[in-house]
């Protein structure tokens, strides 16, 4: 394209309201929030004084206030990331699973259905499991007393481990249609060919997940679990409106503890340090996973697992057989460059 | 052939029970909120066997302790103005950096990265305090602006716009065409799937944002339906479920009905989300 340098100047008009919003509201604070954890400051009073990385030595010092609120939380939203992370990857694609191998209409119908919660509000969510898991009155107890499997209520928000068991299956149930759909769209994408060809050779249903699905949804899986990992790192509204981060601070989450840090004792230089640590240590896991299946990936590809030999190891017959259906590969869908 | 209908049948039949029970807790707040205050405590059935529209009532009338009528407003502001700022800040950033020889471009696109993979809890408290330090906590200001600071949808509709062929434009501005003139008549025509989706994740995206709004609100009057809701789990003197349920009735349709119309956007979104 031609043009000249008044026009060069004229297109960048285009992006200034973009770059301003993003100085303001993202830039800015990001270095705030380092210049502020660098300092003595208190939300009411402001800044009083430097004082290094005091505020990181505190935190990171055992025993200390600040190092139980953010040791205790950050155990308590590790806990969470290990048991929410596993149902929510296996769960959906199970579900997407299922969805691919309908009729294409009801297909379209039942991603709609499980993706529906995922267009409400953390804080509808947990309204409606509080009063589904009340202690007292609470739909699931009436439940169970009245066909006699418990003699008395169940305290689900109140003991362990039945808040934890809440706080998952609300979230699970919340937020596993996104997981759902992004599996979905992936097997979509699988060559029906390769399933074909796998079919006539008499390859089990097994072998056809592992070889042929498997290996052809492998990004898309690392994609899910790094957001899943992510989103369950960032345990807010469920654990403070359903169980109140109780009982005895058990699911108190991080972000609850900066919240609590900086509004309840005042320190917004120790809870931005807080912060910064907990997205420190966000980058560096998503890192680590991205790190660690990028190394799979390609090991994978220098031992040979091509297409051609996952097709082999699908059917489970020898080589020889490959060779004469070698369309398989080629007619493979082009997938969208975006 | 039979062999394998009886197993699309066994197939649909599962599908559907285990729908049935994903949908159940939506089912059982829409009728837990016509049932009576005493039933609601006691019921372990789904269907009211008194119905009633007290609840309704209750929340929507003046003397409520809930400010459902004015956090109806607050969001539909809120959502219907963010969402416009975010979508004409991102098409303007997405077409200069895919379309024009800008210059900074490569510094501004590995901004546009980078700050992807930076976690929003570290700018968060940070910009609260920024908001509070100008007086502008409480208004709609930083229920609205900051939303637009994201970067996603820059990034989206600039992968959009690189895999979309040029010749239409180059051929409109060898007719003499302005630039302004090729964004509106030609590329904006063209990237509207795209841009849909971006509005539907965005306008969900702050109805249902909690985290912000809560930090940035202090009076009953400022709050969104999401905010309120919360406001109402977390107060002491709200032990009425069947209460409960008619505000969360209230505060999560217009959110699903939004859902529904826009649900092929949103799917096809996520596909073209620049995953692969």
């Amino acid at each position: 394209m031609y043009m000249t340098k008044r026009t060069k100047w004229i297109g960048f008009l285009f992006v200034i309201p973009f770059l301003l919003s993003f100085l303001i509201f993202w830039l800015t604070p990001l270095l705030y929030g380092i210049w502020i954890s660098l300092h003595d400051f208190r939300l009411s009073v402001g800044n009083n004084g430097f004082i290094g990385l005091k505020n990181y030595v505190d935190i990171l010092t055992p025993d200390t206030l600040y190092n139980n609120v953010f040791m205790n939380s950050l155990k308590n939203t590790l806990m969470f990331i290990v048991l929410s992370v596993p149902p929510l990857i296996l769960i959906s694609l199970g579900l997407a699973l299922l969805i691919d191998n309908l009729p294409k209409r009801l297909k379209t119908f039942f991603r709609t259905v499980f993706f529906l919660s995922y267009a409400i509000s953390v804080t509808a969510v947990s309204a409606l499991y509080l009063w589904l898991f009340g202690a007292n009155g609470g739909f699931i107890n009436n439940l169970l007393l009245n066909t006699g499997m418990i003699s008395s209520p169940i305290n689900w928000t109140g003991d362990q481990p039945y808040a934890w068991f809440v706080i998952v299956i609300a979230t699970v149930w919340w937020t596993i249609g996104f997981n759902m759909l992004l599996f979905v769209n992936a097997l979509d994408e699988v060559d029906p060919n390769l399933y074909e060809a796998a079919d006539l050779d008499g390859a089990s249903s097994w072998n056809k997940f592992r070889y042929i699905t498997l290996p052809d949804i492998r990004n898309i899986s690392i994609f899910v679990m790094i957001t899943t990992v992510i989103a369950s790192f960032n345990l807010y509204g469920q654990s403070l409106l359903i169980t109140r981060g109780g009982p005895s601070q058990s699911t108190s989450s991080l972000i609850m503890g900066i919240h609590a840090t900086v509004f309840g004792n005042n320190q917004l230089g120790v809870g931005s340090a807080m912060a910064l640590l907990m997205g420190l240590i966000m980058m560096v896991i998503t890192g680590l996973q991205y790190w660690m299946s990028y190394r799979n990936n390609k090991e994978e590809t220098e031992s040979g697992k091509s297409e051609k030999k996952r097709f082999t190891r699908a059917t489970n017959v020898g080589p020889t057989n490959v060779s004469s259906r070698p369309a398989t590969t080629i007619e493979k869908k082009e997938r969208k460059v975006t | 052939m039979k062999k394998k209908r009886m197993k699309s049948v066994l197939l649909v039949t599962f599908t559907s029970i285990l729908a049935v029970l994903f949908i159940f807790p939506l089912i059982w707040m829409v009728f837990t909120s016509f049932k009576t205050l005493s039933e609601s405590l006691s019921s372990a059935g789904l269907f009211p066997n008194e119905w009633t529209l007290e609840h309704y009532q209750t929340i929507f009338s003046a003397s409520a302790d809930s400010n459902m009528v004015q956090w109806t407003i607050n969001t539909a502001v809120v959502t219907l103005m963010g969402t416009v700022i975010v979508i004409f800040v991102d098409v303007l950033a997405a077409y200069a950096l895919a379309r024009l020889n800008i210059p900074g471009k490569k510094i501004i696109l590995a901004i546009v990265i980078i700050a992807l993979t930076v976690p929003g809890i570290v700018t968060l408290f940070p910009a609260f305090y920024l908001f509070k330090s100008v007086n502008l906590l409480d208004t709609y200001y930083p229920l609205i602006l900051p939303y637009s600071a994201g970067t996603l949808g820059v990034f989206l509709i600039y992968n959009f716009l690189r895999s979309f062929p040029q010749e239409l434009e180059e051929a409109a501005y060898l007719d003499g065409a302005t630039q302004w003139q090729v964004l509106t008549k030609v590329i904006f025509p063209s990237i509207k799937p795209v841009v849909t989706t971006l509005g539907v994740v965005t306008f969900l995206a702050i109805y249902n944002d909690f985290l912000w709004p809560s930090l940035v609100t202090n009076s009953d009057e400022m709050k969104t339906l999401t905010l309120g809701v919360a406001t109402l789990v977390q107060g002491s003197n709200f032990v009425n479920p069947a209460a409960m349920m008619a505000s969360t009735v209230v505060a999560t349709v217009p959110a699903l009905l939004i859902f529904l119309w826009a649900n092929k956007y949103f799917v096809k979104g996520v596909t073209n989300s620049g995953i692969k």
